[in-house]
């Protein structure tokens, strides 16, 4: 099959820290108090208001968490950071697909969210491409779903999504399209930002020291391509590790620690 | 040859020194284990030993549901299937579902429903498993206290947890959670929940004999246990997250 243009990723070391630049779990304002769904973070309801991941109580009396997570105080707000949950596609997300299944109008699409995505083959080339002749038998070109097979892995944008209507995606942008090589694995949603690190100083981190490339997204996939085997293992416990203890402090300094360690051990250079 | 054993109850359900049969006060429950985070592939999981019942609990969701037709366009659903093993009773339990099951998978569900957002997930449907490995009294109310801890694990928006005990009257006495024996041959029987948002009872169900006065006092002792249970459920979902804080902190002392 032919490859267009615009599916040649070109350099994967990708940056994605612009879209969650603060890292929640390791600011100031986070304190290490961890809460459970019905706790009450405050009585005092004219100084605070409830902000993600809280509520008032049926008489406003008290504020109450909603998750399992951190206590964040911002400002006049009290948050939860959550510690577990799932993925709720936003329009403008980049996200990792799975291409589940297709027939000839649209692709189906897993994104680890609650619907699967809907991929139109219209999304899948550039606008203003020729679109056949006059005339003549139009072109197949963006209207058939020949481009993409079942299982290939997928970076797309999320373009649309809301509670009731299928999120609809497109691979038409920078860094999106079909991923030939690499592996994907998956964490929880809510640990994402802190494997990004504030403004990215985690992935950054991840990436020197490992010589890996790394692509995260969303809705908890991680696609990773190492320079052998032994360098993604190691890459993969890294990641393993940073979901498991996201709720502790100065977590990127000893993850470095644990690499350089680990690195010994295992005999790389 | 089939075994046949009869029921038998002791004529009397408390022993000399005013203790009950399993040498328990009249207000003390039976010692309670529970753990989270127990399965690998459910989204949110946990384990309950309650006396002598074993119980699993397994959180899928939010997803799609199946059978199609039970989705509702306006809310998502909570769908609880409450099953016990084969093996969980005396006499071999046959492994479909039976109307009693269903009942308790109802109940179970009408008594969670209160604490969670399922008008936010339209279309979907949340998915509880419990697997009673051992029964020994008193199994709705130990599904109850461990599905929520399941949910919660599971990082689904809530309320509040929920609570549930069983209180009752055996021999004239009021008394806290029943055990089997007790549940069987004693007068009444009362489980019930709550719900710490509003401090609501959730679930209320009555097998027995009191007058009002009793029925009263039961529902103090059941307020009492519920405090109990509650901070061992809490600690059971901080458990998780605390060991890990506490063993980084060792490390930064040293």
């Amino acid at each position: 099959m032919e490859h267009e243009k615009d599916e040649h990723i070109e350099d994967p070391t990708i940056d994605t820290s612009e879209d969650i630049d603060v890292d929640e779990f390791d600011d100031e304002q986070t304190s290490r108090d961890l809460v459970v769904p019905g706790e009450v973070l405050t009585e005092d309801t004219k100084n605070f208001l409830p902000g993600r991941g809280t509520i008032f109580n049926k008489d406003r009396s008290k504020i109450i968490s909603l998750n399992i997570g951190l206590k964040q105080v911002k400002r006049n707000y009290i948050n939860v950071i959550p510690l577990r949950g799932f993925y709720t596609p936003r329009p403008g997300d980049k996200v990792i697909a799975l291409v589940t299944d297709k027939n000839p109008v649209k692709y189906i699409c897993d994104i680890n969210a609650k619907d699967r995505g809907i991929l139109k083959p219209k999304n899948t080339v550039p606008r203003g491409k020729p679109r056949g002749y006059r005339g003549g038998a139009p072109d197949n070109h963006d209207n058939s779903t020949k481009k993409y097979e079942i299982g290939d892995i997928l970076i797309v944008k999320v373009l649309s999504a809301d509670r009731l209507n299928k999120p609809e995606l497109t691979t038409v942008g920078k860094y999106l399209g079909k991923r030939r090589d690499g592996l994907v694995i998956t964490i929880d949603p809510p640990k994402i930002p802190r494997v990004i690190g504030r403004s990215g100083s985690m992935i950054k981190m991840l990436k020197n020291l490992t010589k890996s490339n790394i692509f995260v997204t969303q809705n908890g996939r991680i696609w990773l391509k190492g320079e052998d085997l032994a360098h993604e293992r190691l890459l993969i416990d890294a990641i393993r590790k940073i979901e498991k203890e996201a709720h502790t402090v100065g977590l990127t300094d000893r993850m470095s620690e644990y690499i350089e360690n680990e690195k010994k051990i295992r005999g790389m250079n | 040859m089939p075994l046949i054993i009869k029921d038998e109850y002791p004529e009397k359900l408390f022993r000399d020194d005013g203790k009950r049969l399993d040498g328990r006060d009249k207000d003390e429950l039976r010692p309670i284990k529970m753990e989270v985070g127990v399965l690998e592939n459910a989204d949110g999981s946990a384990y309950l030993e309650w006396g002598n019942n074993k119980i699993y609990a397994a959180v899928y969701g939010p997803r799609e549901v199946h059978p199609h037709h039970l989705a509702k366009p306006d809310r998502g659903i909570l769908r609880v299937f409450y099953r016990m093993a084969t093996f969980s009773v005396f006499e071999r339990k046959r492994p479909a579902p039976g109307r009693r099951e269903k009942e308790i998978s109802m109940v179970i569900s009408d008594c969670l429903k209160p604490v969670l957002f399922l008008e936010l997930y339209p279309g979907t449907a949340f998915e509880v498993y419990i697997n009673v490995l051992d029964a020994d009294g008193g199994t709705r109310c130990a599904c109850i206290t461990v599905a929520a801890l399941a949910l919660a694990d599971a990082g689904v928006p809530m309320r509040s947890l929920v609570t549930a005990v069983a209180v009752g009257k055996i021999d004239g006495e009021l008394i806290t959670d029943l055990s089997g024996i007790e549940d069987k041959a004693g007068e009444a029987d009362l489980p019930c929940a709550i719900t710490w948002f509003n401090e609501e009872l959730s679930l209320l169900q009555f097998d027995g004999e009191t007058d009002l006065e009793e029925f009263s006092k039961c529902l103090g002792l059941a307020k009492n246990a519920f405090s109990k249970i509650y901070e061992i459920q809490l600690d059971a979902l901080k458990k998780k997250y605390i060991e890990i804080q506490e063993e980084y902190s060792r490390g930064e002392k040293k």
